[in-house]
C-alpha cells in the first residue's frame, strides 16, 4: 500500500528528504516485501514524531538495527535506525555506557577495552547493535539478558517518550529500577509471544572489569587473523569429556571456582567453524578434530588480573578437568589456533562462520534455563537431527548442541542449530518440522515452555501469560501500529 | 552469464551489515569502523554491499525493474571491494563480482549515467578517460630522453596512465618515475602519444565492450613492442594489466608491477639507494585496486556440490584481499631515511577508499569528495604532515577535497618521495 503524497511529506517534513524512500528498488535490500515507506529517523525526537505519525494514520511500523533477523510484513513502515550510532556517554566510574541503537557491539568493546572494561555481547554477533538483549559468550563474566540494560529510553506505541529507572527522575542512567519508574517487565525484547511494541531509542548497558590488553595484538590480513602473542595472563583452551555427565561436573566446579572468564560450551564443529577460513576447510577439520575428542565438551578462557590470579585459576582448572577426566583438544593449544579462538570468542565476530557460511541459513532451538536438564533435552534434540544429516538436509555437526553457563551458576544458556540451504525447499521444511517437533517435545516432557513453542498450549500451563501478554500490548498499542517492535534486534 | 552466475552468491547474503564495517576483529574504536562509503553516505542498506546482493538476487528472479533510484544506488559506489573483503572474513560468496555485474547488466540495458557515457564517448574519441584532456599524449615525455618503446627494444614498457599523462598537475608522478627508473639504470620506454588508456576505469563503470577494446589495443602494442614486463604508476592500471587482462584471458605471460614493487625490488636488488633525507611525518593510503583487488584473478571453473553446504567441485578459491599489494609501498617509505610513517586506522585489505573509483569522482563529485574528505580527517588524526598514496586518481581527488577543506596536509605520490631521497 503506498503512502499518499500528503502522508508522505508530512514524514518527510520529519526526517528530510533524504531519509525518507518508497522507491520499490530499495526494498529487496530489507526484505522481500513492498513497504509503505523506510524511513532513518536521527535522534530520538524524529522517532516519536515519526510513532505518533504512523498513530494518526493507522499505519503499522517496525524498526531494526542491523537488521539479519526478523520476519517483515508488508505494506509497513520500517524505521532503519541506522542514523542513531552514537555513543552518548561510558561512564567509567558507575560502570555503565550509554548508546544508541545502531552502536554495534565491536565499536562499543572496542572503546571499553581502552578502558579496562566490557560489556556482554550477545552470541548473534559484534556486528549486532549494542543493545541487544540475550545471552553470549562471555555471560559467566559479563551476565546476560536483563541484568545488563539498566536505564532505557523508549518511545511507545503512541508515541510518548518513557525514561526509565533513573532516567525517569533525573538526568543518570545508572539503574533501570529507580527511584523512577521500573517498567523491566515490560522492557524485554524476549517475552513470548512478541517482542516490546514500540522504539528503544537509547540504552544504558553494564560494564564489567576487562582483565586483558586494551587491544588485541592482531596480525596477519583477512581472513588469516592471528595474534602476534597471547596476552600475559591469558589462556584459552577446549576440552572434551566422556561423557556429559562428566562434562557437566566439570562446568559446574569451574562455575563453583569462579576462575574462568569464559567457559563456553562449543560442540567441536563450532570449533571448527571459528577457526577455519572456508567451508572446505571447516569439513576437514571437524572431521579431524571430531577424531580427537573424546566426547562433548567447552571453551574456557581464563583471565588473570596479575600473574599469581592467572597462575591459581590455571591451576584450579586444571585439577577440575583432571577430575572429570577431561582432555585438552592439541590443535587448541597451538598458540595460532589459541589466539584465533581467544580474540574472537570475545570479540564475537566469528558467530557468522558459525551460522550462516556453510548453506546461508540456519534454524535454532534456544533455550535458557537450568542447563544439566536443558542438556538431556538437547541430546534428544541432537539424535533427531540425525535423519536430516542422513538425508543430507544440514549440515553434518554430529548432531551436537551447545551452551554455557551464566554468571558461574547453575542456570546457563543450552541452545541447538541446524544448518541448511534455505533455498532447498524439503531441507527448510525438515528443519522447521523437526523445531517444531523438538519445541513441542521439551514442552511435553517437562523440560521447558520454548518462546518459540505452541503458545496456546504453553500459555494455559504458564498462567495464560501470553493473554495477559496480549492484552498488555493493546493498552500500550491502541491503534495497533506497532504489533511488534524489534529495536534491539 | 553474467549476473546468474551469482544467483547462488547473492542469495547467500544473510543482511548480517558485515560490509558495512571493517572486518570486525579489526574494529578499534567508534570512530573510523565503517568500511564502504556508499552506505555511509546514503544511509539506506540498499547502498551497502549485503544490500546491492539483495536486489541483484531479487531482479534476477524477477526482472529488471528500472527506477531513477536504482540507478543512482547502481552509480553511487566506488566498487571500491571492502564490502567483499569484510564479508569474505567469514563468509564464502562472491560480492564485488554480483555489485559489477548488476551494473554491466545497467549499461547493457541502456540504463548508463551521462556523466560516465561522456567520459566513455570521450575514450571512444580519444583513448583517455580525461575529458578535455588538450595535446599529445606524450608531450609531457619531451627532453627527457626517454625510449620510444614501439621503436626501441626495451625490457620494461611503462604505462604512464591517462590521468599522469594529460593532467599537468599529475605529470609530476610521470617525471618522478622516470627519474627514477634512469638512475636505477633500467632500459625502460614509454610508448608515448602512441599509449592508450588500459580500459580499467571503463570496466569498472560498466563498459566492458570498451574495457576489452582497449585491452586489446594495448595488448597488441606490447606484443609488438617485445617487452617482457610492465610497469605502472597508477594502480587503476595496474589492476586492469594484471588481473582484468588475466581474467579475460589476454595478459599472456606478461608481467606486470605497480611501481611501487619495482622501486621496491630495485632498492632491495641494490640498484637504488635512497640516501638524502627527507624529514617528514607521513601515513600511507593504499589505493583499493593496488592493494586488495590487486590480487592475482584466479582462474576457477566448477560446478555447485547440490547438498547442504554452499561447495564446489573443484573447490572455489576467493580472492579475499589477502594478496594485494600491501608491503611493498611500505618498504618503500621506510627504506627512505627520515621519513616516519604512521598508520591509520583503516590499512590495506580493509582501507577506506579515496573517493574516486568506479567513476564516482565523475557521476558524483560531491560524493567522492565526502568520501575523500572522510580518509584525510583519518590521516590528520595519525598526526601526518603528507598522505602518501600510490596513484593518481588518489592524489587528484584528495588534493581537491584538501583544497575545498582548507586542511594543511599535504598529498604525495609515493614516487615523488622517493625521487626526493635519491
Amino acid at each position: 500500500m503506498a503512502l499518499s503524497k500528503e502522508v508522505y511529506k508530512e514524514f518527510e517534513c520529519v526526517v528530510g528528504e533524504e531519509n525518507i524512500c518508497d522507491d520499490p528498488a530499495i526494498m529487496p535490500a530489507y526484505y522481500n516485501n513492498k513497504f509503505a515507506a523506510v524511513i532513518l529517523p536521527g535522534n530520538t525526537a524524529e522517532v516519536q514524531a515519526v510513532v505518533k505519525l504512523c498513530n494518526k494514520h493507522k499505519l503499522v511500523f517496525r524498526p531494526i538495527c542491523t537488521g539479519w533477523s526478523g520476519m517483515f510484513p508488508p505494506d509497513i513502515i520500517l524505521l532503519d535506525l541506522r542514523r542513531m550510532n552514537h555513543i552518548i556517554e561510558i561512564n567509567e566510574k558507575n560502570m555503565y555506557a550509554v548508546v544508541e541503537p545502531y552502536v554495534i557491539s565491536s565499536q562499543l568493546q572496542a572503546e571499553l577495552f581502552k578502558r579496562g572494561l566490557n560489556f556482554c555481547i550477545k552470541g548473534a554477533g559484534t556486528n549486532c547493535t549494542a543493545m541487544l538483549r540475550g545471552h553470549g559468550h562471555m555471560d559467566q563474566t559479563t551476565s546476560g539478558d536483563d541484568r545488563n540494560h539498566l536505564a532505557i529510553e523508549w518511545i511507545t506505541p503512541e508515541g510518548d517518550i518513557v525514561r526509565s529507572g533513573a532516567l525517569g527522575s533525573s538526568d543518570e542512567w545508572f539503574c533501570g529500577d529507580g527511584p523512577g519508574p521500573s517498567i523491566r517487565s515490560i522492557l524485554t525484547s524476549a517475552v513470548p509471544p512478541g517482542v516490546t511494541p514500540g522504539v528503544f531509542t537509547k540504552a544504558a548497558v553494564k560494564l564489567y572489569h576487562w582483565p586483558g590488553p586494551s587491544a588485541y595484538p592482531i596480525e596477519g590480513v583477512s581472513p588469516n587473523y592471528a595474534l602476534s602473542e597471547i596476552p600475559p595472563n591469558m589462556m584459552a583452551r577446549y576440552y572434551s569429556f566422556p561423557s556429559v555427565e562428566k562434562m557437566w561436573q566439570a562446568e559446574l566446579a569451574i562455575g563453583e571456582s569462579e576462575i574462568s572468564f569464559e567457559l563456553m560450551g562449543f560442540n567441536i564443529s563450532m570449533v571448527a567453524a571459528n577457526i577455519t577460513t572456508s567451508n572446505e576447510e571447516e569439513e576437514e577439520t571437524f572431521n579431524r578434530l571430531s577424531k580427537e575428542v573424546i566426547g562433548p565438551g567447552f571453551f574456557v578462557i581464563i583471565a588473570g588480573n596479575s600473574a599469581a590470579d592467572f597462575a591459581y585459576k590455571k591451576k584450579v582448572l586444571e585439577k577440575i578437568v583432571s577430575e572429570a577426566d577431561g582432555k585438552s583438544l592439541k590443535a587448541a593449544e597451538d598458540p595460532r589456533i589459541e589466539g584465533i579462538l581467544m580474540c574472537q570468542c570475545t570479540r564475537i565476530s566469528a558467530s557468522i562462520r558459525e551460522t550462516f557460511r556453510n548453506g546461508g541459513a540456519f534454524n535454532s532451538i534456544p533455550i535458557m534455563g537450568q542447563r544439566d536438564l536443558t542438556i538431556k533435552w538437547a541430546i534428544g534434540a541432537g539424535k533427531a537431527k540425525e535423519p536430516l544429516i542422513e538425508k543430507g538436509y544440514i549440515v553434518d555437526d554430529g548432531g551436537a548442541f551447545f551452551g554455557w553457563g551464566v554468571e558461574q551458576g547453575h542456570l546457563g544458556k543450552t541452545e541447538i542449530f541446524c544448518k541448511f540451504d534455505p533455498q532447498n525447499a524439503e531441507a527448510k521444511a525438515a528443519v522447521e518440522a523437526w523445531q517444531k517437533q523438538e519445541n513441542l517435545r521439551a514442552f511435553k516432557e517437562r523440560y521447558f515452555a520454548s518462546t518459540m513453542g505452541p503458545q496456546d498450549e504453553i500459555g494455559p500451563a504458564l498462567c495464560n501469560y501470553n493473554q495477559w501478554w496480549s492484552k498488555l500490548v493493546k493498552a500500550l498499542d491502541p491503534n495497533g501500529v506497532s504489533p511488534e517492535g524489534g529495536a534491539l534486534v | 552469464m553474467g549476473l546468474e552466475q551469482y544467483k547462488g552468491d547473492m542469495e547467500m547474503c544473510c543482511r548480517c551489515s558485515a560490509c558495512k564495517f571493517i572486518p570486525m576483529q579489526r574494529v578499534k574504536g567508534n570512530q573510523y569502523a565503517y568500511a564502504c562509503p556508499s552506505i555511509s553516505r546514503y544511509n539506506f542498506h540498499a547502498y551497502s554491499g549485503g544490500g546491492r546482493l539483495n536486489i541483484g538476487a531479487a531482479m534476477l528472479k524477477d526482472g529488471m525493474k528500472y527506477t531513477d533510484k536504482l540507478l543512482d544506488i547502481v552509480y553511487n559506489c566506488q566498487l571500491c571491494g571492502a564490502c567483499g573483503v569484510s564479508c569474505n572474513y567469514a563468509m564464502d560468496m562472491e560480492v564485488l563480482e554480483p555489485i559489477s555485474e548488476f551494473r554491466i547488466k545497467c549499461v547493457e540495458d541502456g540504463k548508463t549515467n551521462p556523466a560516465l557515457d561522456k567520459v566513455i564517448a570521450n575514450l571512444r574519441k580519444q583513448g583517455s578517460m580525461v575529458i578535455g584532456a588538450r595535446g599529445k599524449r606524450g608531450a609531457w615525455a619531451a627532453g627527457l630522453n626517454i625510449k620510444d618503446a614501439t621503436k626501441e627494444k626495451v625490457d620494461v614498457l611503462y604505462h604512464v596512465g591517462c590521468l599522469t599523462s594529460y593532467d599537468k598537475n599529475m605529470q609530476k608522478m610521470a617525471k618522478a618515475t622516470v627519474k627514477i627508473l634512469q638512475k636505477a639504470g633500467i632500459n625502460f620506454g614509454i610508448a608515448g602519444d602512441a599509449e592508450t588508456c588500459c580500459g580499467g576505469r571503463a570496466y569498472q563503470m560498466g563498459y566492458t565492450k570498451d574495457f576489452l577494446n582497449q585491452a586489446k589495443k594495448n595488448m597488441a602494442m606490447i606484443k609488438k613492442s617485445g617487452a617482457k614486463t610492465v610497469v605502472t604508476s597508477c594502480a587503476d592500471g595496474y589492476q586492469a594489466f594484471k588481473v582484468l587482462y588475466d581474467r579475460f584471458n589476454l595478459k599472456g605471460d606478461l608481467k606486470v608491477l605497480h611501481i611501487s614493487e619495482y622501486i621496491d625490488k630495485l632498492i632491495r636488488d641494490g640498484k637504488l639507494k635512497p640516501r638524502k633525507k627527507v624529514d617528514m611525518a607521513v601515513t600511507y593510503h593504499d589505493p583499493c585496486r593496488l592493494g586488495r583487488l590487486g590480487e592475482p584473478w584466479v582462474h576457477w571453473e566448477g560446478k555447485k556440490i547440490p547438498g547442504d553446504r554452499f561447495v564446489f567441485d573443484p573447490p572455489k578459491p576467493y580472492r579475499r584481499g589477502t594478496n594485494g599489494v600491501y608491503e611493498p609501498p611500505r618498504d618503500v617509505l621506510k627504506s627512505i631515511p627520515g621519513v616516519k610513517l604512521t598508520e591509520m586506522t583503516r590499512i590495506k585489505e580493509y582501507s577506506w577508499c579515496c573517493g574516486a573509483g568506479g567513476g564516482v569522482n565523475d557521476s558524483n563529485p560531491e560524493f567522492a569528495k565526502w568520501t575523500a574528505q572522510d580518509r584525510i580527517e583519518e590521516a590528520i588524526s595519525t598526526g601526518a604532515e603528507a598522505l602518501v598514496t600510490a596513484c593518481p586518481w588518489c592524489e587528484k581527488n584528495f588534493t581537491e577535497a584538501i583544497k575545498d577543506s582548507g586542511s594543511n596536509l599535504k598529498v604525495y605520490d609515493i614516487v615523488e618521495l622517493v625521487e626526493k631521497a635519491i
